[in-house]
């Protein structure tokens, strides 16, 4: 339970909001490499924590993520000409480069010099891993690159999607961190999707429905453990890292991809669910890209020409009461990715926590919930930078292994929990 | 047409909810298993709290032998007030059971508390309290002797986190 005053505390991101000052302490992924493909291509407009913006990428393959509106009228330069190191508007010609700065205003002499005197904002956008990412925060505070493994490996082992998720992100991030519902949820997955079946794992997940949780504060985040009984004394542990503010991994399962999340508010109503799948060590293979472009695993297939799901509220999620009789399904709802998508929506657009009745289980949440108000406290009144920023905080991974009961996993896992170039996860 | 769906998600809908307390008032009992957690424990008792009450395990009080059930167990427990009360009754009269521990310090009185639980089938949700100067090999030895007793065990650094979970919890 959340009183309202805390739930819109943590809810809200736009600027000037204690959250949203958070989060813009932060690099977020704004947009996929390939909403960009090459220099001059056609801008792109996007929302991210309330504010509108559009990214481009000039002549020289140069990326700029600037204040969307032109400033003569505030015409959308979405509408705008990439041409020649600038996006010209289309309205009376008003040239800017990828920081925003006004170039030229045909109507005024270039002598004047009126154009310098003219900058819209703009925040950096970076390339890494498939992802363009933005900061946008104060630019003395700029932190380094982010160092997240998904986006350091080679991009034949990585694989990353998006899909618009319509509620506030922090209902769709509780989800990644909340692993107690995927017994039943996502049961019907286990055994059929390509990209979860088959781990040896996967039994001990379908045996014991109620794990027994661990939670502890890691530097960056939190590591929560869910473990259930394994044969020979031992303990079957799936371990999810949460690193703040909205980086959650899903633990592994065989040797598939390792997979998770992030969720970055586009406004208080709706949020981005970024789903990445990235190997340590080894290429992605053609039937492991092909099922995640078909939708598999915690993918999702589109309404063509958009990162909208197929499956969305205006078609009822293409409910099929028949597989949910039978077991296919547990909700109805096919596909891992809009089995949480649909449920979180069905919240409304901003859950409302003040009716909610937690139980022990939760501690997960709870505990994100405390450390992010804590944080974004802490960062307003006395400055300090949050867990999280820092990017060795980023190099944590999922892991699912056996451990002999009496080992604790921060210990029994340690190596397992730490990114490590060229080692294969550690996984069952 | 508009789908039923999307019809009903918006935040206008959300208006319609049906306003009524959906669930009633929980008895959390909070035993703190050492004297730092005793500490803590109460400085929490002096906020108001609507179904939690706290105690002491009075194995660190008094000659109570840690892990020892067939004795003493009808005076297992301290309210804050210093009177002996009856562990088992506590525990049936709960809705579930929280115990402290302070990292390091001994935490094997949690194994009569969680027979209790075995008993009336309660949930017990443990929270290790590292504080100042625990080592990481004082919170493993805390995990390890509360790990088979848990169905929930959190590492907490900050101890503000105990309010904030019994809030959440309503409690
Ligand atoms: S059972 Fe968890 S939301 Fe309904
Ligand atoms: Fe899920």
């Amino acid at each position: 339970m959340l009183r309202k005053e805390q739930n819109d505390y943590l809810t809200q991101t736009d600027p000037g909001t204690p959250m949203g000052d958070l989060f813009r302490c932060y690099w977020m992924p704004a947009l996929l490499s390939e909403e960009l493909p090459e220099a001059d291509c056609p801008p792109v407009r996007l929302k991210l924590m309330g504010e509108r913006l559009v990214a481009f990428r000039d002549s020289e393959g140069k990326l700029g993520l600037i204040d969307e509106f032109c400033a003569h009228r505030g015409v959308s330069l979405w509408f705008g000409r990439n041409e020649e190191c600038g996006l010209r508007c289309p309205y009376h010609g008003w040239k800017f480069d990828v920081n925003g700065q006004c170039m030229d205003v045909p109507s005024e002499p270039a002598e004047s010099g009126y154009a310098k005197k003219v900058k819209l904002k703009s925040y950096p956008l970076i390339e890494k891993g498939g992802v363009l990412w933005t900061y946008m925060g104060p630019p003395e505070k700029q932190p380094p690159e982010p160092e997240y493994e998904f986006c350091t490996v080679p991009l034949n082992q990585t694989f990353m999607s998006k899909r618009l998720q319509e509620t506030n992100w922090l209902q769709a991030m509780e989800g990644g961190i909340d692993s107690s519902h995927v017994s039943f949820l996502h049961r019907g997955d286990l055994s059929t999707d390509p990209l979860f079946k088959g781990a040896a794992g996967n039994k001990y997940n379908m045996q014991d429905l109620s794990p027994v949780f661990e939670v502890i504060e890691s530097e960056g985040g939190l590591l929560i453990g869910a473990r259930r009984n394994a044969e020979d004394d031992q303990y079957y542990w799936r371990i999810t890292p949460w690193v703040m503010p909205c980086y959650t991994g899903v633990p592994p399962r065989g040797d598939h991809p390792m997979h998770g999340h992030f969720w970055v508010p586009i406004d208080d109503h709706s949020c981005w669910a970024w789903s990445y799948d990235y190997h340590p060590t080894r290429a992605l293979t053609d039937h492991e890209v092909d099922s995640m472009k078909a939708g598999k695993g915690i993918h999702v297939r589109y309404v063509p020409g958009t990162y909208r799901p197929l499956a969305n509220k205006d078609n009822d999620y293409l409910m099929d009461r028949e597989a949910q009789k039978a077991g296919r399904t547990f909700s109805g709802v096919e596909g891992i990715g809009m089995q949480d998508a649909s449920l979180q929506e069905s919240m409304g657009p901003i859950c409302d926590r003040s009716k909610e009745n937690l139980v022990s289980t939760d501690n997960g949440i709870i505990m994100a919930r405390h450390r992010l108000m804590r944080s974004a406290k802490a960062l307003v009144e006395k400055g300090v930078i949050p867990p999280g920023v820092d990017p060795e905080h980023h190099k944590v991974r999922q892991a699912a292994l056996l451990l002999k009961r009496d080992v604790q996993y921060k210990d029994g896992a340690k190596e397992a929990l730490k990114a490590k170039q060229g080692v294969r996860q550690t996984s069952v | 047409m508009q789908s039923e769906s999307a019809r009903v998600t918006t935040a206008q809908e959300s208006r319609f909810r049906v306003q009524y307390p959906n669930s009633r008032q929980r008895a959390v009992k909070v035993i703190a298993l050492d004297p730092p957690s005793a500490e803590m424990i109460d400085e929490l008792a002096k906020k108001e709290w609507k179904g939690a009450t706290f105690f002491r395990a009075l194995s660190f009080a008094s000659d109570a032998e840690p892990g020892k059930t067939d004795a003493g167990l009808s005076a297992w427990l301290n309210d804050l007030a210093g009177r002996a009360l009856d562990l088992v009754s506590e525990v049936a009269s709960s809705d579930f059971i929280v115990v402290v521990s302070a990292a390091g310090e001994d935490a094997r009185s949690v194994s009569v508390i969680a027979d209790a639980c075995t008993a009336h089938h309660k949930t017990l949700l443990a929270i290790v309290v590292p504080g100042e100067g625990a080592s990481d090999a004082d919170v493993s030895a805390s995990m390890g002797h509360l790990r088979p007793y848990a169905r929930m065990l959190v590492i907490a650094h900050d101890a503000d986190y105990i309010t904030a979970m019994l809030t959440a919890l309503r409690a």
